[in-house]
């Protein structure tokens, strides 16, 4: 499917509206993983999550998807899809599983390489307090932590999806960060947490 | 720049931060102080995203949407095509042959008799009504007689499936389409064709009739 790889989202649209499979499939590939990590961590279920990627996609074979190039890209319109069914899933009470309680597939995978097992394990046990911090925040700021931050996606784009000003987002991320914190701090494992790591540059 | 624009203007990435943040950090203590959770949270963030990065969704989520799809391209495919050629002709194929079993009952006398095809002139195309309701024994398209190929996307006729044939003209381009080797030197010329039409009107396959009409 290489002749796909270069088109836009866009492109890929209008050829999968004209039945072309490939060009479905090639758009599922590259949007799949952020909408489902998006949902899990949202969600805290596996299951949830794959309604939510499902139904997200399904929404775009509809003829009637509303997605309007205008007012945003593709990825966005499928995270402010999954958004709503997310906070659809949350008001139903269905999402009470906890992540741990969920099969391994759900779980992300261990680090390839580790040249140091202690460090490894730092790093390993500071990710999942970190995890555990995120999906203890409120639903509002752990989106915006969710998109932002682990997702990397711009404070623009992620006000498009939540439909807030960009003003709003930033506030939020703040507080987000402020109440990761202390989260972490109240675990009593704060050096464990948070000074595992050593800053890194982004060579943007 | 004083503490209140350093947190202001915090980059998105919170452990990027500019220069003249950098030079503020290093005159002010306090933000110092508070600055060193942050840019280890932003750098812990980091790391958990692009470890998390890896997890997608199961591959049956995949397969339950290539079949949806598949499905939907397919009905789609189907509804187009029904609304072409075929939609016009079958409509007026259905009226004539009602106007001719009407006008057949009534000159008779409502006295029954042995049915006998005969042609029928529709407004703009010459219509063969040859009102054949069969049972259908094999799926295949090709059960329904010598000749018939499945129309494109079409669904089978099942079998015990009800279906009438009925025989039009139509151009010869349409039968090309449609998938009938036809010389191209035909095109343009009207030819007579069977089609096996659904018990809900939709077409689902058609023949050629041979030059001497009958089969």
């Amino acid at each position: 499917m290489p002749q796909y790889s270069s088109q836009s989202d866009d492109e890929l649209l209008l050829r999968l509206r004209n039945g072309d499979e490939q060009a479905f499939t090639a758009l599922y590939r590259r949007r799949q993983g952020a909408i489902y990590r998006f949902a899990l961590h949202m969600s805290g279920s596996s299951a949830a999550a794959e309604d939510i990627v499902q139904e997200a996609f399904l929404a775009l074979l509809r003829e009637e998807c509303g997605f309007d190039p205008k007012r945003g890209t593709l990825s966005g319109y499928l995270f402010g899809i999954a958004r709503k069914l997310v906070l659809r899933n949350l008001e139903r009470g269905r999402s009470n599983v906890p992540l741990e309680a969920e099969t391994d597939e759900a779980a992300p995978r261990e680090l390839a390489v580790i040249d140091d097992p202690l460090a490894g394990l730092t790093r390993h046990e500071a990710i999942e307090a970190l995890r555990r911090a995120v999906q203890a925040l409120p639903r509002r700021y752990r989106e915006v932590v969710v998109l932002c931050d682990l997702e990397e996606m711009d404070y623009a784009d992620a006000a498009v999806v939540l439909g807030c000003p960009i003003g709003t987002v930033r506030s939020r991320m703040h507080r987000a960060r402020a109440l990761l914190l202390e989260k972490l701090h109240q675990d009593r494992k704060p050096r464990l947490a948070v000074d595992a790591w050593k800053p890194v540059r982004y060579a943007i | 720049m004083n503490c209140q624009e350093f947190w202001d203007y915090l980059p998105q990435r919170g452990h990027d931060i500019t220069e003249a943040q950098t030079a503020h950090l290093a005159e002010c203590a306090t933000c110092a102080a508070q600055w060193a959770p942050h840019r280890a949270l932003a750098a812990g963030l980091h790391s958990m995203g692009e470890e998390w990065r890896q997890t997608e969704a199961p591959s049956r989520v995949e397969t339950g949407l290539m079949a949806a799809f598949r499905s939907q391209t397919s009905y789609r495919v189907q509804r187009s095509f029904a609304r072409s050629w075929w939609t016009p002709v079958v409509a007026w194929a259905s009226v004539a042959a009602a106007t001719v079993a009407l006008a057949v009952v009534l000159v008779r006398g409502y006295r029954p008799a042995p049915a006998s095809p005969g042609t029928v002139a529709a407004p703009h195309r010459k219509v063969l009504p040859v009102a054949v309701t069969a049972s259908v024994e094999d799926d295949d398209a090709s059960a329904l007689g010598e000749g018939f190929v499945r129309l494109p996307n079409a669904p089978r006729i099942e079998p015990n499936e009800d279906y009438n044939v009925v025989r039009v003209e139509v151009p010869g381009s349409a039968m090309i389409e449609a998938g009938i080797s036809l010389g191209e030197d035909r095109a343009a010329e009207t030819v007579l064709a069977d089609v096996a039409l659904a018990a809900d009107g939709t077409p689902r396959a058609v023949r050629l009739v041979p030059d001497g009409g009958t089969y």
